[in-house]
């Protein structure tokens, strides 16, 4: 499978502090790659590198053979990146269609596109992620698992070729959990996605991920298929500390 | 080349893969032809009750006119604009120098006033980039302050204290009495004007897309709004409509002071405007517009001297009793979707 991103050398530092370092990996079509990585290991920052919310120090990354490093995040999303938000980050007063029409609306440029056409087809995914009865009212009343929807069925609207999910598990119950999962799953199957998921639940990734890539620190410390990654003795390390392999740990 | 559709329900416009919708709805056109009626009577009615009150409708109409621009800019930019009266001098001063310099009537200088209100808001345009929350209100604050100083410091040319005198009327019919009607119409049309081209803006995709600025910009440009494009463009067209309103009281009064439109007190009437008629409802301003300038006058005639400490104490209750303005009494009792909505029978 051809690569659809590549990131090579990426560093980020805030003032003294480094939240990525000389972090390179690759992702090909149709896959699902999964990021883990302990609190403050610089995933979010990762993901807003790569979606154009914050530019990088230093390194490249590259869509399809094209450099993106340093494109605005609205170009991006026109060749096709889209992500989710770790915290739901809705139009508070705007109705859940509404929402949804404006990312089918300034999402991929697309031939004889008005505000009904998108309506129509902002529908589609509202329906996708069962929030078709809910498409009149303002974003502000919904759920938590209805804003986490809305926000899926904004990301998808778009039409990307590159989803990011950033944290969908956080705050949901196992079985909205559950739901959700097969949701991304039936989205990558129907639109033919690719997707990066960042994720702090283990379990999840390890059913759902291909390849898994973790970060600790800011670095790279193992990629690999999910089995791989759960025997690493650094992955092991990064989040139960070294005590546990010792055996010292209670 | 433009192609154009017309439909039963609609007029479709298509330009190099782009598609325009003109969605003609005359069964929601009843309110609106009502409304415009009774506005498009009350002059005639001033006209015979008292002509002096002709002035208020001319000022009523402005003070609409000024609102319903900075409604837009308040929506497409995200922010809120503390300074609109800065347009209002740029485009009154380049109406005055040129009326005063070269002899020109309101036609001529016209060009020039929106000329001139939209370089200057290009040019300051970065600001909505640059600047949000209290920076942004503190430097569009100063503008008009900073301007009104330059007229006190170069008095020679902007006649700062005592004003710039002998512009070229809008009108001249030789009958006063009508030149006071003619020109209250002349800012209805330019009231109802504006009303019409914003509230065809915000219902078309670019109000939608600007919704989304002013509702979370970072999330608005992570879906592929191009935010810095809308939002000089946003405060760009409103700023030219700002400047026409400098223009009309240069042309309308015969005369121009910086110190009448550029302090304080001018704008605070602008933004109580937008916040009695209805937080940035654009039919509220007209409410606000007409409510501001006849409380302003009765009070002038009725309190004298007293009346610059009741008038914002008055308006502070309104704005503590009536938080959705007074477009929002009307709204609650009929209410109305504006955005599109889809209906699905069962």
């Amino acid at each position: 499978m051809p690569e659809i991103l590549t990131v090579r050398n990426i560093t980020k530092s805030f003032g003294g502090l480094t939240a990525v370092h000389d972090l390179s990996f690759h992702i090909r079509k149709g896959e699902t790659v999964g990021l883990i990585g302990p609190n403050g290991a610089g995933k979010t920052t990762l993901v807003n590198l790569l979606c154009g919310s914050l530019y990088a120090d230093r390194g490249e990354v590259e869509m399809e053979g094209k450099l993106i490093t340093r494109i605005p995040p609205h170009k991006r999303c026109h060749l096709g990146l889209s992500r989710t938000y770790q915290i739901p980050r809705p139009f508070p007063e705007l109705t859940a269609l509404m929402s949804v029409v404006t990312s089918a609306l300034c999402g991929k440029d697309r031939v004889n596109r008005g505000l009904d056409d998108a309506a129509a087809e902002a529908t589609h995914y509202l329906e996708f992620v069962g929030l078709f009865s809910k498409r009149n009212i303002l974003a502000r009343d919904l759920t938590f698992f209805e804003l986490r929807m809305l926000e899926l069925a904004r990301a998808l609207a778009t039409s990307p070729k590159l989803l990011f999910v950033d944290e969908v598990m956080a705050g949901l119950n196992p079985g909205e959990a559950i739901k959700a999962v097969h949701l991304i799953a039936r989205a990558k199957e129907e639109f033919g996605l690719t997707i990066f998921w960042i994720e702090h639940v283990m379990a999840v990734l390890m059913e759902a991920a291909e390849r898994i890539i973790a970060i600790h620190f800011g670095e790279k410390i193992a990629e690999g298929t999910p089995a791989e990654i759960a025997n690493n003795d650094m992955v092991i390390e990064a989040y139960l500390g070294s005590g546990w392999k010792k055996g010292t740990c209670n | 080349m433009v192609d154009v559709e017309i439909r039963r329900d609609r007029i479709i416009l298509r330009y190099k893969g782009k598609k325009w919708d003109w969605i003609l709805e005359p069964r929601y056109w009843r309110n609106t032809l009502l409304w415009t009626a009774g506005l498009l009577v009350f002059p005639i009615l001033c006209y015979f009750i008292s002509p002096i009150l002709l002035n208020t409708v001319v000022n009523a109409n402005l003070y609409a006119a000024i609102a319903i621009p900075l409604a837009l800019m308040t929506l497409g930019t995200g922010r809120i604009n503390f300074g609109p009266n800065f347009f209002i001098g740029v485009g009154g001063y380049t109406a005055a120098l040129l009326s005063i310099a070269y002899g020109w009537g309101p036609l001529k200088t016209f060009p020039f006033a929106v000329l001139m209100s939209l370089l200057s808001a290009l040019v300051f345009s970065p600001l909505v980039i640059v600047a949000r929350g209290l920076y942004y209100v503190l430097l569009t604050l100063l503008l008009p302050l900073v301007f009104m100083e330059i007229t006190f410091i170069y008095t020679d040319t902007f006649k700062g204290d005592v004003g710039l005198a002998g512009i070229q009327l809008l009108l001249n019919t030789g009958m006063v009495k009508v030149n006071f009607l003619l020109t209250a119409y002349i800012s209805m049309i330019l009231m109802l004007l504006y009303l019409w081209v914003i509230n065809k803006v915000i219902k078309s995709r670019y109000g939608l897309i600007m919704a989304t600025i002013n509702d979370g910009e970072e999330v608005a440009h992570g879906i592929g709004v191009n935010i810095n494009k809308v939002k000089i463009l946003a405060f760009v067209f409103a700023a030219g409509m700002i400047g026409v309103a400098g223009w009309f009281y240069a042309h309308y009064f015969g005369t121009f002071a910086g110190i009448t439109y550029l302090p304080l007190n001018f704008m605070i009437k602008i933004l109580l405007v937008i916040f009695i008629g209805g937080r940035a409802q654009i039919f509220g301003c007209v409410v606000g517009g007409y409510f501001i300038a006849f409380l302003e006058m009765i009070l002038v005639v009725t309190l004298g001297e007293i009346q610059p400490v009741l008038f914002p104490v008055i308006l502070a209750v309104l704005l503590f009793t009536l938080p959705e303005g007074l477009f929002g009494l009307y709204r609650r009792r009929r209410y109305r979707e504006y955005l599109p909505t889809l209906h699905v029978r069962r």
